[in-house]
């Protein structure tokens, strides 16, 4: 149980520092647009005093450029800090819809650099009791462990439904021909979230099936060691 | 001076090539790594700047393949990634590895030096 809760903390750590990086690349490379278009906007301004023509259409798509980055920038930091938050219960009620479109958002750089779109098909809100950061970290790992088997259309569609039971998050189009079973991690995970997760080659589909409240487990323990 | 600058931000790599040209340096760019090829192909470049993570391929892998075409390329690494790992195999792999957002100024003197202009 010990080296259970051990490994629930580092796993919890880690993740914190993978989001922290994805999210500090793409700040960065923000700040690298908006850094070269307002040193392009000075320079331009510049040369038109020594004779270059100064288009005003030019200047006013390059600073509207400017603040469609800064609309950029806000959301990846609002995305941080619902992150960020998401430790301030270790185990709550939890939107499904909502924190697929956080972890959607988390992961854009990883599916942007497999050419990958990742499409949340909205149902509305879907409430289950687990643990917040468990289960992004699990969605963090599926999501990336099926960007390698995107279908040639290169979009893998996220949806979810529910019952009285629990929730079932689906990631279709994948190419399942070249995966044969999923990681150690995902499984560990899912079995700390009392969750199942299914692959069916057939239908390029990958599921994860979760309780409508989290059952016994070592997550649990560690909530009860505390209290 | 022939630039050829790659990064899959269509808007930093324009922007950048278009205030190396207002310096006076000769300046092209790409988003995608298939077109610096193609480019690279059709075109001497002296220097390329190369984003070092980029859709499908990285700046590194994308590094040996302009190698084969032109052999007397050189080669400078910008990144937005901070991790150690990636500073020591990129600081390896080309003349210099450029943090973003950086000072333009700075660019183009590590363009001059990697020349030895």
């Amino acid at each position: 149980m010990e080296k259970e809760i051990g490994k629930i903390c580092a796993e919890g750590l880690a993740f914190f520092g993978i989001t922290n990086r994805l999210i500090s690349h793409e700040l960065k490379n923000i700040l690298a647009i908006i850094s070269e278009t307002l040193g392009l906007i000075d320079e331009l301004i510049k040369s038109s005093q020594t004779g270059l023509d100064l288009k005003p259409g030019q200047l006013s798509s390059l600073s509207e450029s400017v603040i469609e980055e800064i609309e950029r920038a806000n959301s990846i930091i609002r995305n941080m800090n619902t992150f960020a938050h998401s430790v301030d219960e270790f185990m709550g009620e939890v939107d499904i819809s909502r924190i697929l479109s956080l972890m959607i958002g988390i992961c854009r750089l990883n599916s942007a650099s497999k050419n990958t779109k990742l499409r949340l098909v909205d149902n509305g809100p879907c409430v289950i009791y687990t643990s917040p950061l468990f289960l992004q970290k699990l969605l963090y790992q599926v999501i990336n462990f099926s960007l390698p088997f995107v279908s040639p259309q290169h979009e893998i569609k996220v949806s979810f439904d529910s019952d009285d039971h629990g929730a079932r998050i689906i990631f279709s189009g994948i190419s399942c021909n070249n995966i044969k079973e999923l990681n150690e991690k995902e499984a560990w995970l899912a079995k700390m979230l009392s969750a199942k997760v299914f692959l069916d080659a057939t239908a390029g589909e990958l599921s994860i099936a979760l309780p409508k409240r989290i059952g016994e487990s070592p997550l649990q323990s560690l909530i009860s060691e505390w209290q | 001076m022939k630039i050829l600058l790659v990064d899959d931000e269509e808007k930093f790599v324009s922007r950048l090539a278009q205030r190396l040209i207002l310096r006076g340096l000769e300046a092209d760019w790409a988003t995608t790594w298939d077109e610096a090829l193609s480019k690279t192909e059709k075109g001497k470049y002296d220097i390329a700047v190369l984003d070092v993570k980029m859709p499908f391929m990285s700046g590194i892998d994308l590094k040996k393949k302009l190698e084969k075409i032109s052999p007397d390329m050189k080669f400078i690494f910008v990144t937005g990634h901070g991790s150690e790992e990636d500073y020591n195999v990129g600081s390896k792999e080309a003349a210099f590895y450029i943090m973003k957002p950086f000072k333009i100024e700075t660019l183009v003197e590590k363009i001059k030096q990697a020349l030895e202009v």
